[in-house]
């Protein structure tokens, strides 16, 4: 079994770094931990970095989670080559693009580019935002799926994800205590579906929601509230279409042991208890 | 009385509204607000938002031009009150047995502070010994604070003080008024005009204030502002629009805590003050700002 420990970065191709860094900075609020010609390391959280851009085709989209060490990552990377899914050991140039030790790539069933790592950097300063979007740190994904069900099995069964609640066939699934890590999400074809980012508040929910609107920035959902985590939401548009989302009070699954999935039919309500509804972001259902 | 204010008042017990169209603005009150209709009488309908009997009653324009009701601490409360307004020369009389009637409570005097607003000061309102029963979950909690508008600022703060407010904190010259240990019960709003601004409901939580926000917008209801949040008093508010006028505003999470030391606190007239998470209103005049007009 592969164990993931935490979600760790994603990396996006950009064919317009300029306009991805003011949209970074500006309207998301990250910090630029660094800038190359080619690349754009952004901060959320004491990590030296969670988000990547490097100049590329948009649709290059890369998920990295984090498991204990190299011994890990070798049972890893043989037991996903028992099962038939080719496997990329990482160099020493490109461990040291994503500023960690080791690691390897594969693809989900989708399709989907994962990357699991060894020994993420840290950073001693910590983040200082480029704007006051309250923003405690990355937190989730959610990844595209053309088989939620055959994915799921996937992701605990060959990893270690567990089900924290379900909408319909849809799983949410977490990795450790915090209620999801990985959104699966029904879509034709594989990519990231959202990135996720943790807010201090309430507050900061709303004053975001007013902030980028006055901005035009589209709205794609929300400000809302999910039944299943709990958490405040709202869901925006950023370059290249790539979707994301603050988001406050998320849930933790406090006993593993006696925690069961709920079932939540696949009805607006069950994405929004406030009554809110998607514009511009089809529900992960929508096939 | 435990709390250190000299308030000699208990509670902003009720509003009467005035309206032109009553079947209308009933249907809003009930249908889309939430709150319970609880009685018809001389063509005023009472309608109810807590344990008390009725908080809100709408009334025929033609026959009355509404009031708000303060609840006083007592029978003593209330005639020092009393007496007090009319040595500083506000207009006062003790109301009719018809006219308490009216009101469902027990003793009233009726003035007018100075800007032609109609306070009852009254004794005993009604309780009912039923719970609230809502038409709809809107999570209202009770009836919490208004905003009244002054065409005479300082006239109506003496009529206030006299009655033992405390100005907690302004927002330029708006004045919100303490009296319990909530940051503030009533708002004075400087304005061309007089009357009631808002009647505001707590509501259970958060989550009931974006329900309400989404239930609004599903059913066209305009909102004039909301959700948001006051900077002074952290109240999180959304402010609906009624016929006839009438503002309803669903609140929660007022500060709270008796901090008689605390000095009154300064806050600029700009939309931040009114407003901490960016929300703006542009039809309530009351609430634009220089910064609009530049």
């Amino acid at each position: 079994m592969i164990r993931l420990k935490d979600i760790s970065y994603v990396r996006l191709g950009s064919s317009d770094l300029e306009t991805a860094e003011t949209f970074a900075t500006s309207c998301l609020g990250l910090e630029i931990a660094e800038r190359g010609r080619k690349t754009l390391y952004l901060r959320s959280d004491d990590r030296t970095h969670t988000l990547c851009y490097s100049e590329g085709d948009p649709h290059q989209q890369t998920v990295g989670f984090e498991v204990d060490d190299e011994d890990d990552l070798q049972k890893a990377a043989a037991t996903l080559e028992a099962l038939g899914h080719p496997v990329h050991a990482g160099s020493a140039e490109e461990a040291e693009q994503r500023k960690v030790k080791a690691f390897i790539g594969f693809s989900d069933p989708t399709g989907n580019h994962i990357e699991l790592v060894v020994r993420p950097e840290r950073r001693g300063r910590r983040y200082f935002a480029t704007r006051d979007a309250g923003i405690t740190g990355f937190s989730h994904i959610g990844l595209n799926s053309t088989d939620p069900v055959r994915d799921e099995r996937f992701w605990t069964q060959v990893c270690n994800a567990r089900v924290s609640d379900r909408i319909g066939d849809i799983p949410l699934m977490r990795v450790n205590a915090i209620h999801h890590t990985i959104a699966l999400v029904r879509a034709p074809s594989a990519g990231i579906q959202h990135i996720n980012h943790q807010v201090e508040s309430n507050d900061d929910v709303l004053r975001s929601y007013y902030f980028l609107h006055e901005r035009r920035v589209p709205i794609v959902f929300g400000p809302g509230r999910h039944p299943t985590s709990g958490a405040r939401f709202l869901y925006f548009k950023g370059p290249d279409d790539m979707i994301f989302e603050y988001s406050v009070g998320v849930d933790e699954i406090e006993d593993e042991a006696t925690h069961r999935p709920r079932q939540f039919g696949f009805e607006p309500p069950s994405f929004c208890m406030w009554g809110s509804r998607p514009a511009g972001m089809a529900l992960p259902d929508h096939t | 009385m435990s709390f250190a204010l000299a308030s000699l008042v208990a509670s902003i017990s009720y509003v009467r509204l005035a309206v032109r169209d009553l079947d209308a603005a009933a249907r809003f009150a009930s249908d889309a607000f939430g709150l319970q209709h609880a009685a018809e009488q001389d063509g005023e309908i009472a309608f109810r938002s807590d344990n008390r009997f009725r908080t809100v009653s709408l009334v025929s324009a033609e026959r009355d031009g509404g009031s708000v009701g303060v609840e006083m601490w007592d029978e003593a409360a209330l005639e020092q009150a009393a007496g007090r307004l009319a040595e500083a020369g506000f207009l006062i009389q003790r109301a009719s047995q018809k006219e308490c009637e009216r009101r469902y409570v027990q003793d009233a005097w009726l003035a007018k502070d100075g800007s032609g607003n109609s306070i009852d000061l009254i004794v005993r309102p009604q309780q009912s010994g039923r719970r609230y029963f809502p038409p709809r979950d809107a999570g209202i909690m009770q009836f919490h604070n208004i905003g009244l508008l002054t065409t005479d600022h300082a006239r109506d703060l003496t009529f206030w003080k006299i009655l033992g407010a405390r100005v907690s904190d302004w927002v330029g010259d708006i004045a919100y008024l303490q009296i319990d240990e909530f940051h503030h019960r009533v708002a004075l709003f400087p304005a061309a005009r007089s009357g009631l601004l808002y009647s505001a409901f707590e509501v259970e939580g958060f989550d009931q204030i974006m329900q309400n926000s989404y239930f609004m917008q599903n059913r066209q209801i305009k909102i004039l502002q909301g959700p948001g949040r006051e900077s002074a008093s952290e109240q999180i508010f959304l402010h609906v629009q009624g016929p006839d006028g009438i503002i309803f505003t669903y609140v929660h999470g007022m500060a709270a805590g008796a901090e008689k030391s605390r000095r009154t606190r300064q806050f600029p007239f700009t939309h931040e003050s009114l407003c901490s998470w960016g929300s703006v209103s542009t039809d309530i005049p009351e609430f634009r700002v220089p910064e609009d007009r530049a």
